[in-house]
């Protein structure tokens, strides 16, 4: 089977005018202008089969937008390879447009004034929908996502979450067979983005959608991306499943205890994590685990404890700080 | 996709959408209302103290007004929001989503909006023009007619172009919106015939922003004073105008990076 998406060596450079602050740089910058290059994306390679759903991560700033722009043929690469479904999207070609879609949860394509039922309506004419095709899919996922209430008031009128389902449904009309999505949960609700996971879930089922996603939000992630990609000042740290990310960059897991006696110290056995209460979480390595957990029972009195895997955001947020401090 | 289809989908939902604020119409009426007397009023200052300027009768200069309207009504219906719409969708990295879809970019930003009341400018500007007509005796030939189209439709796509090119400037400097006000201030000296403006200027109106072409020279179709070679003349303008315009545009897209990176 060949890749659905193929990014070979990606690099993208951006130059950027450079100045001081103040009205003096301000003048000078007028007449010689200071550039500085900006790595956004420096030699990044994957690929991508049909049908998967990939986690694209990594802290603000660190490329995921500029690739998913390179992808979408917004942006010229400065040198590599970029293939996605045969085409190379930087030209463009109206062949490849059709086939995928871009969704930027900060930014709406959707009119403000128009009821989402006439944007849609546009993308029609825009994609050059047959008519009885259009009226299905669109009826299908008004449905999906319970939409037949809002669909005719003006896009102004409904809630960030709402406007988001509309966001979504306009732009997978067309049933675009490679789907970016960029933060498409930014700023909802745990409900609404349960709700637009699930959908997300559900097309990329039905149709065998491949999808890159980027979010902030690991329960995005976790419940959507078996594999991930890890991406930092515009290099990739980490391309895998997600669980061995948390194998690999995790050495350790969380203890919670609940003691009868709240006074008694417990640092002798590990990092005190938080103290509320009864209740301490303690950081034990891994490989320490079962003994510490034994002698913990041995030695006090515990009426609860639990022992955790630590948890994803924790174990990007260590990948991210481990490689600072190597740098 | 059908660039004709693409633009009268775009129309149809703009006018359905507009047809709810009636409110629009009647501000637009007067609007229009007040441009006509405030025109009529020059008028009847300026023929007051003389019988003709340069050249043009106060019955022909009825007719320019009209003209003017009528383009006014067009270019505030049809192309300055829809400029607008580009200079915002620049600015706030929204271009991202013309450039995903499987159309011509230009075609896509220059349909997207359409003021529906804005037209009634359109029909005052005829109504106008028709007085203009009465009052002059004039009958009018299907030549002349043809001629008057043929001028209009130019001059619209002249101005047009001029108005995708200073968009276009958006794409490096991203803040034009004081543009639209500059290009009304240049728009509104139309009312005039150019002729009766000095040198200077009238080959700024000519050439830099074809006001001459979208208002001066249709009317100059209408009373009988165009001259074939003039016509070709602003084929020719319009041709290259519109190169140019594309020209432009081609290369503020590819230096185009969306407002974040």
């Amino acid at each position: 089977m060949t890749a659905t998406i193929s990014v070979s060596n990606l690099s993208k450079h951006y130059k950027v005018p450079e100045r001081e602050g103040g009205m003096k740089a301000a003048v000078a910058s007028l007449f010689n202008r200071k550039y500085r290059t900006v790595k956004a994306v420096d030699d990044v390679s994957f690929s991508i089969e049909p049908g998967e759903v990939v986690g694209f991560l990594g802290p603000n700033g660190a490329g995921k937008t500029t690739t998913l722009k390179v992808l979408s043929g917004l942006l010229h690469p400065t040198s590599g390879s970029v293939t996605v479904l045969g085409f190379e999207p930087y030209k463009r070609p109206h062949a490849y447009l059709r086939q995928v879609a871009l969704v930027m949860g900060n930014r709406n394509q959707l009119s403000w004034d128009l009821p989402a039922i006439d944007s849609f309506e546009l993308q029609r004419a825009i994609y050059g929908i047959p008519v009885s095709e259009f009226k299905k899919t669109r009826d299908d996922f008004i449905d999906l996502l319970e939409l037949k209430d809002l669909v005719n008031k003006p896009i102004r009128n409904l809630s960030l979450g709402e406007r988001m389902k509309m966001e979504i449904v306009g732009a997978l009309l067309h049933r675009p067979k490679v789907l970016f999505l960029d933060e498409p949960t930014i700023g909802l609700d745990v409900t609404m983005q349960r709700r637009i996971r699930t959908f997300i879930k559900e097309y990329n089922q039905r149709w065998g959608v491949t999808v890159l996603l980027t979010s902030h939000y690991m329960a995005d992630v976790e419940a959507l991306c078996k594999r991930v990609i890890v991406i930092h000042h515009g290099r990739t740290l980490f391309d895998g499943e997600l669980s061995s990310l948390v194998t690999q960059f995790s050495s350790f897991k969380t203890l919670g205890v609940t003691l009868p006696n709240p006074e008694v110290d417990l640092s002798q056995y590990g990092e005190v994590l938080t103290r509320d209460g009864a209740r301490v979480t303690l950081r034990v390595s891994k490989a320490r685990t079962s003994q510490v957990t034994a002698n913990l029972l041995s030695d006090l009195q515990v009426d609860d404890l639990t022992v955790e895997d630590t948890p994803i955001d924790d174990v990007i947020d260590s990948v991210f700080t481990s490689n600072e401090e190597t740098k | 996709m059908n660039p004709i289809k693409l633009a009268l989908t775009y129309l149809r939902i703009g006018v359905l959408n507009e047809m709810q604020y009636r409110i629009n119409f009647f501000i637009q009426l007067l609007q229009s209302f007040i441009s006509v007397a405030t025109g009529l009023i020059g008028l009847s200052l300026v023929f007051g103290q003389v019988t003709t300027l340069a050249g043009w009768s106060r019955s022909e200069l009825l007719a320019v007004m009209g003209v003017h309207l009528l383009m006014g009504g067009v270019i505030r219906s049809l192309i300055q929001p829809n400029m607008e719409r580009l200079m915002d969708d620049v600015r706030n990295g929204t271009l991202d989503f013309a450039l995903t879809k499987p159309a011509d970019a230009q075609t896509l930003v220059s349909v997207r909006e359409f003021r529906f009341w804005q037209l009634v400018d359109v029909i005052v500007g005829i109504v106008i023009i028709s007085l203009a007509f009465y009052e002059l005796k004039g009958t009018l030939g299907f030549l002349q007619l043809l001629g008057f189209l043929a001028a209009l439709i130019m001059g619209g796509v002249m101005l047009y172009c001029v108005w995708l090119m200073v968009t276009s400037i958006s794409f490096w400097v991203i803040r034009v919106q004081e543009i639209s006000n500059l290009f009304e201030g240049l728009y509104a000296a139309g009312r005039w015939p150019v002729g009766i403006y000095p040198d200077w200027l009238r080959t700024g109106l000519t050439f830099l922003v074809p006001v001459a072409f979208a208002v001066t020279v249709p009317a100059e179709a209408l009373t009988n004073r165009l001259s074939g070679t003039s016509l070709l003349f602003a084929l020719g303008m319009t041709v290259l105008f519109v190169f140019l315009a594309r020209g432009l545009w081609l290369l503020g897209l590819s230096n185009y990076s969306g407002a974040s990176s």
